[in-house]
């Protein structure tokens, strides 16, 4: 009854030309009716309250709209100040609107560290970047889906208490263990290296386990019946659960590849020399003399920003939706 | 014939199990070379006066004196007084703000994937060029925040907002709040999703306005989603180090000095790694119990 009643309601609400012949039609029941048209009314008005005013929602957007600007404006600070040659003329226009305007662009700042004569080889810490990044990523991402894939279909014992453990390493928190990794490294002579950059964070509880998250999803039925017709352990994971499971892999992605462009602490305490150094450590380093070199800090800056803002600007969707399943799924 | 599957799955056992170990040693590997040592090493290393590099001075065990060293340090506890008000502050100011954002964007019909592309656009900056921004608004004395209030208040004497140990560790706070509230906003901005209509229809016939419809319908239905974002949070900021070594090196006056800077500083500046170690130990203790603490507390409070 309740139910049909409902579907009165609802078809008033997508016809409301029909609703004075719906009226006459249904006579006897009129009280019922007149009770029922009222609920819409009053529905009809709190979905009314519920959305504000157009001109409201307009006012709404436009402040929105300025409090994001303002939520910007260091960044502005930071494209404009890289193109702007003088660095005196950079700290004396800090403290005015002028910091966020050039009057005369130049790219000498980008030159000046990443011409082949540059006194600081800016270009050759963000091929050291890139090159950890991709590494640590691509270790992540193997390691990770066949862990959580052998925990998941393997036929071995004790699966259940090596997932258990493998999570339960996750409350030591990274910074805790950073200097007795470090005397690990030097006793092993791997300082100073691209590896020990990226090793320390490939097989990393929270991804394994969010494969495994996301592999739990796809029915068993799928791999038996695989299985069946002869397709080996290896082949069912590489053919079918990773292809599958695009949208982690590109959370995963996301999420270390971010996570490996911003490492700071770890670098800084396992790299001495220029060849391995991250573009993180040089840019910090800047701050190291009391004399600042603001023009070349600045567009060393901006070239490391570039890749993720404009891999940000073309996948924003997925930076924001992997972000958000980091916390759901986890 | 209905067996012959069954057949075909004993003969490939032996290179399947091959397989499953394959796949699952390399993670096992590096979680016990990089995680599981590193971790259980330190326990015997903090009773060591183990130096970074062999030094002349022979390695020996030295007891409980690290420990007791460290907590008669005046340096360490006030890094941890350091990390627990910077952890107060950051909490309500981010995770406000970032739960303020997103009650803003939830429903915004217009220009919603701008919007929401720019409030999160500085959690994609990375840290090390936050600091680089932020130290020039925070210049002395010909920073953008100075001049601005001094364009408000004529009679505002300048600050060095990170040069002065009042404001050194509050500036961090706005600086650390600005890169990282992208990531509750998105979170909250999952959790509004999560709430059904209904509730604010009920509410709304009630007679409850925006603000009541906030208290009572909101909020409440975002109980689980703050736990998870205030745990989050305050892991992170227990572990706070990048701006703070890049910007004051824990100064002025040590007010600035965390946990994770302490340990930096004995470990790596001083390469006493044993001395290190401890300090280890105790962050992780000390996590772990603000952690767990945090977690008892919130769900006393849920029921």
């Amino acid at each position: 009854m309740v139910m049909k009643k409902n579907i009165q309601e609802s078809a008033i609400n997508k016809n409301p030309g029909k609703e004075s012949a719906f009226q006459e039609s249904a006579f006897q029941e009129s009280a019922r009716r007149t009770k029922g048209l009222l609920k819409h009314q009053m529905m009809h008005q709190i979905k009314h309250q519920l959305q504000p005013h157009k001109r409201i929602g307009y006012l709404k957007t436009f402040l929105l709209l300025l409090l994001a600007l303002l939520i910007i404006m260091p960044l502005a600070l930071l494209f404009s100040s890289s193109l702007k040659d003088d660095r005196f003329q950079i700290t004396a226009e800090l403290g005015s609107l002028k910091a966020f305007f050039v009057t005369n662009p130049s790219f000498n700042n980008y030159i000046e560290i990443l011409g082949p004569q540059a006194p600081v080889p800016m270009a050759r810490f963000f091929l050291n970047s890139c090159i950890v990044m991709a590494g640590t990523v691509a270790g992540t991402l193997l390691v990770s889906t066949m862990t959580a894939y052998a925990l998941l279909r393997g036929k071995f014992r004790f699966k259940r208490v090596i997932m258990t453990g493998i999570i339960a390493l996750y409350i030591i928190p990274a910074e805790a263990i950073m200097l007795p990794l470090l005397f690990l490294s030097v006793k092993i002579h791997l300082t100073d290296t691209y590896i020990i950059q990226m090793l320390p964070f490939m097989a990393s509880p929270i991804y394994i386990f969010l494969f495994h998250q996301f592999f739990k999803e796809i029915p068993a039925s799928i791999a038996e019946s695989a299985q069946i017709e002869g397709a080996s352990f290896w082949k069912i994971f590489h053919l079918v659960y990773v292809p599958l499971n695009v949208p982690a892999l590109v959370t995963v992605t996301i999420l270390q590849g971010m996570e490996s462009w911003n490492q700071y602490l770890w670098p800084l305490l396992v790299v001495r020399s220029e060849n391995v150094r991250p573009m993180t450590v040089a840019i910090a380093s800047f701050f190291s003399t009391s004399d600042i070199y603001w023009d070349r800090l600045f567009a060393a800056s901006v070239v490391m920003m570039m890749p993720i803002l404009v891999l940000y600007l073309v996948f924003q969707k997925y930076f924001i939706a992997s972000i958000a399943s980091s916390a759901v799924k986890v | 014939m209905r067996k012959e599957p069954k057949n075909k799955l004993s003969r490939f056992s032996l290179l399947e199990s091959f397989q499953e170990l394959g796949m699952l040693t390399p993670a096992l590997i590096l979680l016990a070379l990089f995680v599981m040592t590193p971790f259980i090493m330190s326990i015997p290393l903090s009773f060591t006066n183990q130096k970074l590099f062999p030094s002349p001075i022979p390695v020996k065990l030295i007891g409980l004196r690290n420990y007791r060293q460290i907590l008669s340090d005046g340096e360490f506890w006030q890094a941890i007084k350091n990390v627990f008000l910077f952890t107060l502050m950051i909490l309500p100011t981010q995770c406000g703000f970032a739960l303020l954002a997103a009650c803003f964007l939830n429903k915004q019909a217009i220009m919603k994937k701008t919007l929401r592309a720019m409030f999160f656009l500085p959690f994609i900056t990375p840290m090390v060029i936050v600091t680089v921004i932020w130290a020039t608004i925070y210049k002395y004395p010909t920073g953008l925040l100075n001049s601005f209030v001094q364009t408000v208040i004529p009679r505002f004497q300048m600050i060095d907002w990170l040069g002065n140990r009042h404001t050194a560790l509050t500036a961090i706070v706005f600086l650390s709040a600005w890169q990282a509230y992208g990531f509750q906003m998105v979170i909250y901005l999952a959790g509004l999703q999560n709430i059904p209509e209904e509730l604010y229809e009920a509410a709304a016939i009630d007679g409850a306005g925006g603000w009541k419809r906030f208290a009572y319908v909101t909020w409440p239905s975002l109980k689980n989603t703050t736990i998870f974002v205030l745990t989050i949070t305050t892991i992170q900021a227990l572990k706070l180090f990048t701006q703070v070594n890049i910007l004051t090196h824990g100064g002025p006056l040590g007010s600035t000095n965390t946990l994770v800077h302490y340990m930096y500083e004995a470990g790596f500046i001083g390469q006493k790694i044993g001395y290190s170690a401890a300090s280890s130990i105790l962050m992780f203790l000390l996590v772990f119990t603000v952690v767990l603490a945090q977690r008892l507390l919130l769900k006393r409070m849920e029921d």
